[in-house]
């Protein structure tokens, strides 16, 4: 039916010939060995056809293409830009997040766009901007949030939604973005600035890291009356997966998107000595002793954490800091108290470490490298008194030693061998590596400190079930946080630390690892500021925290409080080692701060979080307390939303609206095949473009209204041809070598 | 020629004199490497030679199994360890070509004739029936097929079905355009496309072709007229 060697190689012919002419074995070997590997590449040139040798992503200059209702056509996701504004009025910041949507498509859409936000941020405010409207949000109940935003969808209003999904994820959602049309949203929120020692900090998440979400294995039954005994077993550790996993880009294919900008307008309210951007390049401008204006260099991709940190002039390093703000005829006060460095005779007490290193998948690259680095050099910091154990998990576990052991030189070198020899890969699976961590075998002899280190990213979904272990089986350990790689999950480290009653340390970059751990192990070794209270003399004032945690070394004492009358003073107290320390702070002094109350309201909402995972009340009475708090202050949390709806309808009856989830960067450093395992074969994207538009508008599918679903021709094509071409000649080759060979011996003949 | 020429290269320049020894030295290895060429060249050239030959080979089992289904209405395998039996003949009767189609169109299947796609439904049927076959080999034939040409297909029950050739067209294989359900009965031939292409690629040649209405129905139409 066919024959062989056609057309195909009749361009090749001549040329052959010519090059078999001068006689040129090697030239022609070099071809064959050309058209070889085109035979071999038969396959992935499939892929690679024509213009489909380009991806879509690099065709459309870094947007992404979805793959639509319709068989095998494509919709081009949203884009979106970020900017970041944030003033530093002293204690605290105010941060303005503009996310610009752009809609390339010439459908009506949705997009929504998972970000993070700071654990601690108090997110009150949305302005939505469409065309020239200003529509600002208000805070509702998020089922009826949510139910005025579906509403306005239908109805073919623009709205927009923000949701909270753990106190440092959020969810932005604008319906109804119309064709070529770009819509702002803006939130604000409010946050504390972290001191430690004589450090500020201030950091701002960009991206959300992909998250583990293990699977329901754990399951609680449910039994409803009038079953008959047959109920349902339910309860997955993560019951919003869906939500909280939005699409990330390989970082190989795909430029990175979601550009931000950055501002910080730094007012410290104390002559500045050292303004440093940790991870970011920045432009620093003075605009006097106490202030500055650091600009990022960007913009940059959405895939790491900006932190800034200054410190005041020598000198003028402030140990106190009291702010109030009177807000609905009520004061609320923030203050700080750093306990002075007192030099005193160390803690002798030996201690008992468990280092726990996560290495599943998400640590893969630069945080496995951090993570090693960080827990080798803990292991020789032990002194031979201490006694220590290491465990290692990913979705498997594996304790070193069967109890802790000295720290003799035989032990520690075992653990840097055992920890040198770890690779990233597999899943997270956290709890039973806590259990194990806090696993307490008891003690003899001498009382010890135990002590857990605990070096994650903290990529996972169920803190929840985390912050249960922690709160039931911490007994007498305490649990020291080391959040590893470019975006850690900062809740789930600061509420483990807290629960741990232990620190959580930020490790974000290779360099960082040596000062850090150092600062972590001065704090270790340290002896803490405890039993620390707080009395308020002119009468009742509701404070947060109720109870005040033990400081480590170089921690301020942070306190938030309603108060009843602005005046008497506060009294801090509390044990420096076996000393007393005393403080009293004039309330009348306090200096005018901004957002305090809801930092106040803020804090609440986490404490009642954490009284609630303690058992200390009951989930309906921290619901009732959250939703009370977060209405009155205008607050998102995971009980309130803030919705915005734009009253004109603006999308026409019939047309069309698709949801787009807008993707998100990998964070710097991440390996995407550790996290998602295989890379997935790009062919079923390109396809839908390789089509040229004229083509598609004729297909009988493209012009009818209802989608339909097409037939998928199967491939249609041997490379019997090739395979003879190439056979042939190397055949040729072959005998053409053979032949050169005996002519030349012939020669010499 | 001189002697040195085999090795040497044409940018290479000349050679001290020294190198005219080398052929000698390097003669075996010369007769290796042509010995490994020719037999890969064998091989390879073998490969695609046996594709053409499996497909041609097949086509005359599958004559006589689907002659034994026409005969008895089972469907018969064309040979005992067959994934696949044959479906319906697929005749062109202005080119004189003829092929046995198969139930499936997996690689396999397409290996030995023309595939009948799942989930269209069978020629004759109300829909679009949908068959496809390499482009090299059963439906190279398609490249010469012209609108208005007739189209045979003898279904395993017996039937046969004439289709009118209604056009051409090239479409990407996920986005065919071909509604299986489409009103009508309709019958498509796929196959890829450029024909002379020597790698696969994702575009699909359809020849696509509507039934010749019979007589017949017209005159029971005309019976149950008042």
């Amino acid at each position: 039916m066919t024959s062989m060697t056609r057309e195909a190689p009749a361009g090749l012919w001549p040329a052959l010939q010519s090059r078999f002419g001068h006689a040129a074995p090697l030239l022609l070997l070099s071809l064959l060995l050309a058209v070889l590997t085109l035979a071999a590449g038969g396959r992935a040139a499939r892929a690679e056809l024509g213009p489909a040798l380009v991806t879509p992503g690099e065709m459309q200059s870094g947007a992404l293409l979805f793959r639509a209702n319709e068989k095998g056509r494509y919709v081009e996701a949203p884009r979106l830009g970020t900017d970041v504004d944030l003033t530093v009025s002293g204690p605290t910041a105010r941060a303005h997040v503009t996310q610009v949507f752009q809609n390339p498509t010439d459908q009506w859409v949705e997009a929504v766009y998972v970000y993070p936000l700071p654990e601690d941020g108090a997110v009150d405010t949305l302005k939505m901007v469409v065309g020239d409207r200003v529509i600002t949000g208000d805070i509702a109940a998020r089922e009826e949030a949510r139910r005025t935003y579906e509403a306005a969808k239908l109805a073919g209003q623009t709205a927009g939604l923000v949701e909270e999904e753990r106190p440092n994820l959020f969810t932005t959602s604008v319906a109804n973005v119309g064709p070529g049309e770009t819509v702002l949203i803006q939130i604000e929120y409010q946050e504390t600035v972290r001191q430690s020692g004589d450090r500020f900090s201030l950091r701002v998440p960009l991206v959300v890291a992909p998250r583990y979400s293990p699977a329901p294995v754990t399951q609680s039954v449910d039994f409803k009356p009038g079953q008959g005994g047959w109920g349902q077993a339910n309860t997955d550790p993560v019951p919003d997966r869906d939500r909280i996993t939005p699409p990330v880009l390989d970082p190989r294919d795909n430029a990175p998107v979601n550009p931000v900008t950055l501002t910080v307008k730094l007012q410290a309210g104390f002559p500045l000595g050292e303004v440093v951007s940790a991870n970011h390049a920045v432009a620093i401008e003075t605009q006097g002793p106490d202030s500055r204006v650091v600009t990022m260099k960007g913009p940059v991709p959405a895939n790491r954490d900006f932190e800034l940190s200054w410190t005041a002039a020598a000198g003028a390093a402030p140990s106190v800091g009291l702010f109030r703000e009177r807000v609905a005829g009520e004061d609320y006060l923030l203050a700080f108290v750093t306990p002075p460095a007192l030099k005193q005779a160390e803690d002798k007490r030996p201690r008992d470490v468990v280092f726990v290193i996560d290495n599943s998948g998400s640590m893969g690259g630069a945080s496995m490298d951090q993570a090693k680095a960080s827990l080798l050099y803990a292991l020789g910091r032990l002194s031979p008194a201490d006694r220590f154990n290491v465990v290692r998990f990913d979705d498997t576990l594996d304790v070193l030693f069967p109890d802790v052991v000295p720290a003799d030189a035989e032990h520690v070198g075992r653990a840097k061998s055992f920890v040198s020899a770890l690779e990233a890969s597999g899943g997270t699976e956290m709890v039973p590596a806590m259990q194990a961590a806090l696993t307490d075998h008891g003690t003899e002899g001498a009382p010890r400190l135990r002590q857990v280190v605990f070096l994650t990213d903290g990529a996972i979904g169920n803190e929840q079930q985390l912050f249960d272990t922690i709160a039931g089986m911490r007994g007498r350990s305490r649990v020291f946080m080391v959040g590893i790689g470019s975006a850690p999950n900062s809740f789930l480290m600061s509420r483990a630390a807290e629960l741990g009653r232990g620190t959580f340390t930020q490790i974000g970059a290779p360099g960082q690892v040596q000062e850090r751990m150092r600062t972590l192990f001065e704090k270790l070794e340290s002896p803490v500021v405890t039993n620390l209270s707080a009395s308020f003399s002119a009468g009742a004032a509701d404070a947060t925290p109720e109870t005040l945690p033990d400081l480590y070394r170089g921690e301020p004492v942070v306190l938030a409080a309603k108060l009843a009358a602005l005046s008497g003073t506060i009294e801090v107290k509390g044990m420096i080692g076996d000393r007393p320390w005393i403080v009293s702070l004039p309330v009348a002094q306090a200096a005018k701060g901004e957002g305090l109350s809801k930092l106040w309201a803020r804090r609440r909402i986490a404490d009642t979080e954490v009284a609630q995972t303690l058992g200390q009340i009951g989930p309906e009475q921290a619901d009732q307390r959250i939703l009370s708090l977060a209405l009155q202050h205008h607050l998102v949390t995971r009980l309130t939303s803030l919705v915005a709806v734009d009253k004109t309808p603006r999308r026409p009856d019939g047309a069309v609206l698709s949801r787009n989830d807008i993707p998100l960067n990998l964070p710097a450093g991440w390996d995407f095949d550790k996290v998602f395992g295989a890379r997935p074969k790009p062919e079923f994207r390109q396809a839908g473009l390789l089509l040229p538009a004229a083509a598609r508008a004729d297909t009988p599918a493209a012009s009818k209204p209802v989608p339909v679903e097409d037939v998928v021709l199967p491939q249609t094509a041997t490379d019997a041809e090739l395979r003879i071409i190439a056979g042939l000649l190397l055949l040729l080759a072959g005998l053409t070598v053979f032949a050169c060979g005996r002519r030349s011996t012939g020669g010499r003949a | 020629m001189s002697a040195t020429l085999p090795l040497s290269h044409p940018l290479a320049g000349q050679r001290p004199p020294r190198g005219q020894r080398l052929p000698r030295q390097r003669r075996p290895k010369i007769r290796v490497l042509a010995l490994l060429l020719v037999l890969a060249g064998l091989v390879l050239a073998g490969q695609g030679v046996w594709i053409h030959a499996k497909a041609m080979l097949a086509q005359v089992l599958l004559d006589r199994a689907f002659a034994e289904t026409l005969a008895t209405g089972r469907s018969v395998k064309p040979w005992p360890w067959a994934d696949t039996w044959p479906v319906a003949r697929i005749d062109l009767p202005r080119l004189g070509e003829s092929a046995i189609a198969l139930a499936g169109a997996s690689g396999q299947a397409l290996a030995f004739g023309p595939g009948h796609v799942q989930d269209t439904p069978e020629a004759g049927d109300p829909g679009t029936a949908v068959y496809a076959a390499h482009r090299d080999t059963h439906f190279r034939v398609l490249r010469d097929v012209k609108p208005g040409d007739e189209i045979e297909v003898t279904r395993r029950d017996g039937r046969r079905v004439s289709f009118r050739v209604t056009g051409t067209r090239v479409a990407t294989w996920d986005v065919s355009g071909i509604d299986p359900r489409a009103p009508g009965r309709n019958l498509v031939l796929a196959t890829c496309w450029p024909f002379d292409a020597t790698t696969r690629g994702p575009y699909r040649y359809l020849v696509e072709a509507e039934e010749i209405r019979q007589p017949g129905p017209v005159v029971a139409d005309a019976s149950m007229a008042p």
